[in-house]
């Protein structure tokens, strides 16, 4: 027995030391390339066969990328929308995901040699005539990836549009007729929207853009090796074979390669690059927009959870045994799972059953739903701080149980509840937060996007905070007076009977 | 006139009460009296239909509680009753909510629907009578216990119940206002009231009550006119019970 601690002992050294010994080594021979996996096919995303490995065709251009440079090439799983500040905090050494050189990207990175050609896709309903190209959707709204080529095309054109953080809600909720249209680069196009029997393209694909790596400023050696990188996988066809592979090899990549098999540059100027105008006068403006969402978002769920937390805390607390169940069985469920997975819930699996509501009422029903839970156990501990003394005397005066809760019972619980009920509301407001995850502006997704867009994430961070507080003081503020009229009716009472009497 | 026949009251298998059996006449004050636990707040609040009856019956001008009724029928039953039996409890249990008025017009304006000018008048006029006149518009947060029972009092009264039920009255009060409490309380034997009252005070009791009541265990051991129950009482146990009470 006592041998057996100095074995551990060993043991964990031997694997201190190798792990040592690798990580030196690592960084001798690594890529390590950022890109988000999720709903990232064709470029990168996770194999459905094999969920803890990641395909994609940009994943196998990587690796030839890498092998050609002498290194393996090691994939960091990321978000979309911060995969430029991730790349600067140093999470990874190169951008590989469909990333579009622009003139605002490049005031915070460097851009490699373009390796692919993209462009961008319409795709509507089937069953819908009304639109066949982007000039029909002035007054209709596009689905769309946030930040991305297609989302600043839109903007640039006026379009109206509502971001997704992935192509699969994009396209499900052109089915679903929450958008009319979704516009996405061709590659997601062709791999989420190209087979499904429910839509169509609408016009020819349009806007040639380029994909390039993106590195950090300064990363000159890297940026050297990645550019004769991606000239050997085209000269010796390696990408071609892997585009191939994915059906994305068209008459603009061929051209594309031709020129640079040739020993040419490729004409970047022959090539659209869409551009985010960013000002802080509509950013504002979008900021004010998002406010009003959120405000409206907060009442509506804050009605919602006050009027059924009622009947919620009475039938927990005083209804027959079937109804206790149910109701208990009610606020555990809200309470108990998060209220992000029920808004994933029932924006994307209550369509399936035939119950289809837009983005901005999901979120209200769903965080009226899970705030109803948390506000029927505050009455009912409210409740249940009354006195039964309280429900008797009313009876002895024969009063109905009705009469006695509505008139006695009610109004002195109401007072206990207030004060956490206000905290639940200032909670509540924050929680509209949530709702981004199914591309409802609101103020937390505008300050991702506008703050992603133009990297001002400090100052619009200092925006929207004197946004909430500026709605959140207020609602504290009457809350406090309400608080205070309450608790001092009966001084002011017994003021008034001096006055009259003096 | 309430008469009480061979009621039994049991929690579970628990027997709180054994056969008790008496009467009040109209216009009458009974006092109830007895050691703690002795079952004299379980046979109140029988009266008033907090607790069903197990077994006998308890008759109420013309409504009758009985064990064998259905549970919708009792409760309709006691809904009546109580239309006719006032509380004063021996916490009060005012309305926090409400002012001194406000608890008094509650259930007139409520459940007898009248009209809240003319209850509220009728409010001052039973303040005044309790000598409250001046704190109508108090909450009952800043009343004393004693300005408390007279409110109680009140509230009960503007139902204008034929009988009052008392669980304790004296427990808060000094000597001088329970001899203040007595007097009024005798007023309201000459307004027509038949009151049940539970005490530990004998004293009180003596110049207030027609009959007592003595109970011990859950069994009625004595039962009679003030006088006899006082000073020559038949069972050994009264004796006893009154001679430590005094």
């Amino acid at each position: 027995m006592k041998r057996f601690p100095c074995l551990v002992r060993q043991l964990v050294a031997a694997i201190l030391l190798s792990l040592l010994l690798s990580n030196n080594a690592n960084s001798q021979s690594v890529l390590r390339w950022g890109a988000d996996p999720s709903g990232g096919a064709p470029y990168v995303f996770t194999d459905p066969a094999n969920p803890d490995q990641y395909i994609g065709y940009e994943k196998e251009m990587v690796d030839a990328l890498a092998q050609a440079m002498g290194r393996k090439a090691e994939f960091v799983p990321s978000d979309w929308e911060t995969l430029m500040s991730a790349l600067q905090r140093g999470s990874f050494d190169v951008i590989v995901n469909g990333f579009e050189p622009t003139t605002d990207r490049a005031q915070q990175v460097s851009f490699s040699k373009p390796y692919y050609i993209f462009q961008l896709q319409l795709t509507v309903r089937r069953d819908d005539t009304r639109i066949n190209s982007l000039a029909d959707c002035k007054n209709r709204v596009v689905g769309t990836l946030g930040n991305t080529a297609a989302s600043r095309y839109l903007q640039q054109e006026g379009i109206p549009f509502r971001t997704y953080a992935d192509p699969i809600g994009a396209y499900q909720d052109v089915e679903l007729k929450r958008v009319d249209a979704a516009l996405m680069d061709v590659p997601a196009e062709a791999f989420y929207a190209r087979n499904n029997p429910k839509l169509r393209p609408a016009g020819e694909p349009f806007l040639n853009g380029l994909y390039v790596v993106g590195l950090r400023k300064g990363d000159d050696t890297l940026k050297a090796q990645v550019d004769a990188a991606i000239d050997h996988i085209i000269v010796d066809g390696t990408l071609e074979r892997i585009l191939k592979k994915w059906n994305l090899w068209n008459n603009a990549q061929v051209e594309f390669q031709n020129t640079i098999r040739s020993g040419n540059k490729p004409e970047i100027a022959g090539y659209v690059m869409t551009n985010s105008t960013f000002n802080w006068r509509e950013a504002l403006w979008r900021l004010t927009r998002a406010a009003l969402v959120t405000v409206l978002l907060a009442f509506g769920a804050m009605i919602i959870a006050v009027v059924l937390g009622m009947p919620l805390a009475v039938g927990q607390s005083m209804g027959p045994s079937w109804l206790r169940s149910v109701c208990t069985i009610y606020v555990e469920f809200f309470r108990g799972t998060p209220v992000l997975v029920q808004l994933l819930f029932l924006y994307f699996g209550l369509p399936a059953i035939g119950l289809t509501m837009p983005g901005w009422l999901t979120a209200l029903v769903g965080l009226g739903l899970n705030y109803a839970a948390y506000e029927s156990q505050v009455y009912r501990a409210a409740l249940e701080a009354i006195p039964r003394g309280q429900w008797e005397a009313a009876y002895s005066l024969s009063m109905s149980p009705v009469l006695s809760f509505r008139r006695i019972i009610l109004p002195q619980a109401f007072r206990i509840a207030l004060p956490p009920m206000t905290n639940d509301f200032v909670s509540l407001f924050k929680d509209t937060s949530v709702a981004f995850a199914i591309s409802v502006w609101e103020l937390a997704t505008a300050y991702r996007e506008l703050a992603n867009a133009s990297g001002q994430f400090l100052l619009l961070g200092v925006a929207v905070s004197l946004f909430y507080l500026a709605m959140s003081l207020p609602m504290a503020h009457v809350a406090r007076l309400l608080e205070r009229r309450l608790r001092e009716r009966s001084t002011r009472q017994e003021e008034a009977v001096e006055v009259l009497a003096a | 006139m309430i008469s009480v026949n061979g009621l039994r009251k049991r929690f579970g298998t628990t027997e709180i009460l054994h056969n008790i059996t008496f009467a009040v006449p109209d216009q009458t004050v009974l006092g109830i009296i007895g050691g703690s636990g002795s079952g004299k707040t379980t046979l109140l609040r029988c009266l008033n239909g907090f607790e069903r009856v197990s077994g006998g019956s308890i008759e109420c001008g013309n409504i009758k509680l009985e064990a064998n009724l259905s549970p919708k029928e009792y409760r309709h039953r006691v809904k009546k009753l109580r239309l006719q039996v006032g509380t004063v409890f021996q916490h009060f249990f005012l309305f926090p909510h409400l002012s001194v008025v406000g608890n008094i017009v509650e259930a007139p304006v409520h459940v007898l629907r009248a009209a809240k000018a003319i209850a509220e008048k009728e409010a001052l006029e039973l303040l005044e009578s309790v000598g409250l006149k001046e704190a109508a518009l108090r909450y009952p947060e800043s009343l004393s216990g004693g300005e408390q029972q007279r409110v109680a009092i009140a509230r009960a009264l503007a139902m204008r119940p034929a009988v009052l039920l008392f669980d304790e009255p004296t427990s808060a009060l000094d000597p001088r206002r329970m001899a203040s409490l007595r007097t009024m309380l005798r007023g309201f034997v000459g307004k027509g009231h038949t009151m049940v009252i539970i005490s530990h005070s004998l004293g009180f009791l003596e110049g207030l009550a027609d009959n007592l009541l003595y109970m011990e265990q859950g069994d009625l051991v004595e039962f009679g006119p003030t006088d006899q129950v006082l000073n020559s009482p038949i069972d050994p146990r009264t004796k006893d019970f009154v001679a430590q009470a005094e």
